[in-house]
């Protein structure tokens, strides 16, 4: 079709799509000076810092594989995953400090080194008895690494956990992270650890990796069991799997819990599952007496009955329920002995609670609190309430009582 | 030029304009035995028939000699019957399909209403068909849409204006209103814009679109097209413009606003709780074809700490052998994907299925085995594909498809700063935009409360003021 037409364009308008291709050209001048496509990228999933003997840092790293030779492009296509191993490659650099040790390891890597999905950070004993202070400072300086990621400490070289593959999860990484969430022991972030090492109380708390020993390196896995206590930065013990579960009704960060009790004049056990517990720290001053009082509210589902009680009996329940707030304080007085006379570190954040609500007082003592702590006077008030003792009263399945 | 008393010198004029018409009939007869006189009419544009037994029978034992012109109109029976006193406009009647009378000794012509042409019948229009709701749709003679538009609106206040666009088509165009619910100004900046139109011919409604608009330059659709009459009557009852062309079965509504382009006749046919759940998938899967494959590659080669760790190491996986960067990747797919539509669109249905296995192969399966493209990125086109169709309009769909592109290069060179900036320039024109002077965004920029119950949600009939939207 013919269509001759006077053109519309005025001078002034000649100018606009000019000044558009000017712009454009400027656009492409730039190129594309920041892209990284994710196959320039080594995608660090977790990282390890242990101490060597020369007081450098050793840094480990777990670099997912993308690529792996028996690859095929049949199988990348339907998505799968093939098979567990080999799907990461540990590379180890020795700096003397973090960031020395980071630009070592760029030097050895063909691909740009990405910590933006590291989500588990594992500090070495050594390296944790030595001090985080220094790490710490690059790893929340550093734009990239994240301060979601989870943070531990290793019963041993950080190294030797990161060499694990357990056949659960894809990588180390992800078993870890997804033990942590399980909030079955600790789960620390960075932002977590740096809050606590700059709090009032200068003391925190990291969960300890294990491995399990088992044969080989299919069979041995990592799992989370203890607690390790960090002063001033500095990793100054550990405490065991018990006393771990009283910090976290401290710290209220219980979020499951099976406890079984015994019953006084009843032979056998009760177990009771946690759904809801609350800690609340109330702190008091009370002519230069420091008192705080510890308030621990939980309800409970009563989940097996092996005594001879009978659970629809109101009163039944109440001997339950005195029976698991003796358990529950028996848990936080160990946890607080532990820390008030054995580490002398203020792991539950004391300080801070004090702080609150006496900031005067708290400054004028400030100097102090390594002593005034250990000699802080705890109040329990537990209150533990059975919600729901279940669809059946009594065990009925035991002989006697038919 | 007034028409002459002889026949034979209009005659000669007349001869002189067609000349070279073999489809021209000039009709010699004479009337009532004594006066000559001349049928001039279109072969193939009048209902012959009638005009035997109307007109040409009863005039040849017509009246008396010498006969008045009201003489021989009376002696016909057709119902329209007019007389034209000048040259041009005895051309314009004869050209638009009336058969003409010239009487020896009159210097007026009779032009009987008895044109008539094939025409097709009502069908349901395939671009705009729906599930429940009349199922005619406008055809290319105008007058039998404007008579399926007043069957709809049995008013006298539904008013028709018509003028004729296009100095050697002369095509007819209609302007159609309700009075009293149309804003008089606007009728009247309709009315002049169309006059201020100069062009040959109009075979389409997108002719005067392009001439009558506000921005010339956006490439987003400022007026409204439909092929529907209920569409269009709802529209004039909400105090809008339609304009209609002689030929097309497509008809201009004006003003437009971006959300009415992106509104069906069945979100109001529907329940209303549908209607809004399907106008909200409507606005999301918009946002998706246009931003879809830009969030991706601006996430993939900028952000990749932004993905899920897990979906992260599953892309990775997947780019691992994929030659071209994300960029090249989304514009290369996209590219592809544009041309296998465009290739459907304009072929025979029995071709177009083969064309859709051939680029369902190479683009789906064959490239990803190759390892040419990788899986996601097959994944984003294919979702961006299904959401660019989600466009009620193809007219709103079209802009958002090219759009798309530009964002895509910016996303790429930027990541997401870059996208962002685009979707502020696309956002400021349309701010900018106005359609008759309403703004484009309208009701959600200016706010209008009340205009945004017909936008965010469908609201009920009975809840739904529809003229508040003027």
């Amino acid at each position: 079709m013919r269509r001759k037409r006077t053109s519309m364009l005025a001078n002034g308008r000649r100018t606009a799509p000019a000044l558009l291709s000017l712009f454009v050209c400027a656009l492409l001048l730039s190129g594309c000076w920041n892209s990284r496509e994710v196959n320039d990228l080594a995608i660090i999933t977790a990282a390890g810092l242990d101490l060597n003997e020369d007081g450098h840092i050793e840094l480990s790293v777990k670099i997912y594989l993308t690529s792996s030779s028996s690859d095929s492009a049949g199988s990348q296509m339907s998505g799968a995953p093939d098979g567990n191993k080999g799907t990461s490659v540990i590379r180890t650099v020795t700096g003397i400090n973090m960031a020395d040790a980071a630009s070592r390891l760029q030097k050895m890597m063909s691909r740009r080194v990405f910590w933006g999905q590291a989500d588990v950070f594992l500090f070495g004993e050594r390296m944790a008895r030595a001090g985080l202070e220094a790490p710490m400072d690059f790893l929340m300086r550093h734009i990239a690494s994240r301060e979601r990621a989870h943070v531990f400490v290793c019963d041993g070289p950080a190294k030797n956990v990161l060499l694990l593959s357990p056949s659960i999860e894809r990588s180390v990484a992800d078993a870890l992270v997804h033990m942590a969430e399980q909030q079955t022991g600790l789960n620390i972030t960075m932002m977590d650890l740096a809050q606590m090492l700059i709090s009032k109380s200068k003391a925190a708390v990291l969960p300890i990796v294990l491995i399990t020993s088992g044969q080989g390196e299919q069979e041995s896995f990592p799992y989370i069991q203890g607690v390790a206590a960090i002063k001033n930065g500095r990793m100054i013990g550990r405490v065991n799997e018990d006393v771990t579960r009283g910090i976290m009704w401290l710290r209220n960060e219980i979020r499951q819990a099976t406890v079984t009790v015994s019953p006084e004049q009843s032979d056998g056990y009760v177990s009771l599952h946690l759904h809801r517990s609350q800690t609340r720290l109330i702190p008091k001053i009370e002519g230069g007496r420091w008192i705080m009082t510890v308030r621990i509210t939980g309800q409970d589902d009563i989940v097996e009955n092996t005594s001879d009680l009978d659970l629809s009996v109101p009163d039944h329940i109440g001997k339950v329920e005195k029976e698991l707030e003796k358990v529950v304080n028996t848990r936080v007085k160990i946890a607080l002995e532990q820390a008030q006379k054995e580490l002398k570190a203020d792991i539950f954040q004391f300080a801070d609670t004090f702080y609150r609500k006496y900031p005067k007082i708290w400054e004028a003592n400030a100097d102090r609190w390594d002593e005034i702590f250990p000699e802080v006077e705890v109040r329990l008030e537990t209150d533990m309430r059975i919600a729901r003792p279940g669809l059946i009263g009594k065990n009925f399945f035991r002989q006697e009582q038919r | 030029m007034k028409l002459s008393n002889h026949l034979r010198e209009n005659l000669r004029r007349l001869r002189a304009v067609y000349s070279d018409c073999a489809d021209v009939v000039f009709h010699d007869m004479v009337i009532g035995g004594h006066t000559p006189a001349m049928l001039v009419y279109i072969e193939g544009l009048i209902r012959l028939e009638e005009l035997d037994q109307h007109v040409v029978a009863p005039l040849r034992d017509g009246p008396g000699p010498n006969p008045a012109l009201q003489d021989i109109r009376n002696q016909t029976s057709v119902a329209s019957v007019k007389t034209c006193g000048t040259i041009e406009e005895t051309v314009e009647k004869i050209s638009g399909g009336n058969p003409v009378l010239l009487v020896d000794g009159q210097n007026a012509a009779l032009v009987f209403g008895l044109s008539s042409w094939e025409q097709r019948s009502v069908e349901e229009p395939t671009a705009e068909s729906v599930l429940r709701g009349p199922r005619e749709g406008f055809i290319e003679t105008m007058r039998t849409s404007i008579a399926m538009l007043r069957r709809k609106i049995r008013s006298p206040k539904l008013k028709v204006v018509t003028l004729h666009i296009g100095t050697c088509s002369r095509t007819p165009v209609a302007v159609i209103y309700v009075e009293d619910i149309a804003a008089p100004s606007l009728v009247r900046e309709m009315l002049s814009r169309l006059k201020r139109i100069e062009i040959e011919d109009v075979l389409e409604t997108s002719y005067i679109e392009e001439w009558i608009e506000d921005n010339r330059y956006s490439p987003f659709p400022q007026m409204l097209s439909t092929e529907r009459p209920d569409v269009a009557s709802a529209y004039l009852m909400e105090g809008r413009v339609v304009v209609m062309v002689d030929g097309t079965p497509t008809v201009l509504v004006a003003p437009a606003t971006f959300f009415s382009l992106l509104q069906t006749p069945e979100d109001y046919y529907e329940r209303y709780v549908v209607g809004t759940a399907i106008r909200w998938l409507r606005y999301f899967f918009l946002a998706i074809s246009l931003l879809g494959p830009s969030l991706y590659v601006a996430v993939v080669s900028f952000h990749q700490e932004m993905i899920p760790t897990t979906l992260m190491l599953t892309m990775a996986r997947s780019r691992e052998q994929i030659p071209f960067s994300a960029l090249m990747e989304a514009i290369l797919m996209e590219t592809m994907f544009e041309a296998l539509r465009e290739a459907g669109a304009r072929l025979p249905k029995q071709i177009g299925s083969a064309v859709s296995i051939v680029g369902a192969l190479v683009i789906g399966q064959a490239a990803i085995s190759a390892g040419i493209v990788s899986a996601p990125m097959v994944m984003v086109v294919a979702i961006t594909g299904i959401a660019s169709f989600m466009a009620p309009r193809f007219t709103i769909g079209i802009p958002i498809r090219l759009l798309r592109f530009p964002i895509m290069f910016l996303a790429g060179m930027m990541g997401l700063l870059g996208m962002i900036l685009g979707v502020i320039v696309i956002l400021n024109h349309l701010l900018n935009l106005r359609s008759f002077g309403v703004p484009y965004m309208t009701p959600l920029a200016p706010m209008q409360s009340r205009g945004l119950k017909d936008v965010l949600w469908r609201a009920p009939h009975w809840m739904l003021n529809r003229r508040a939207k003027r």
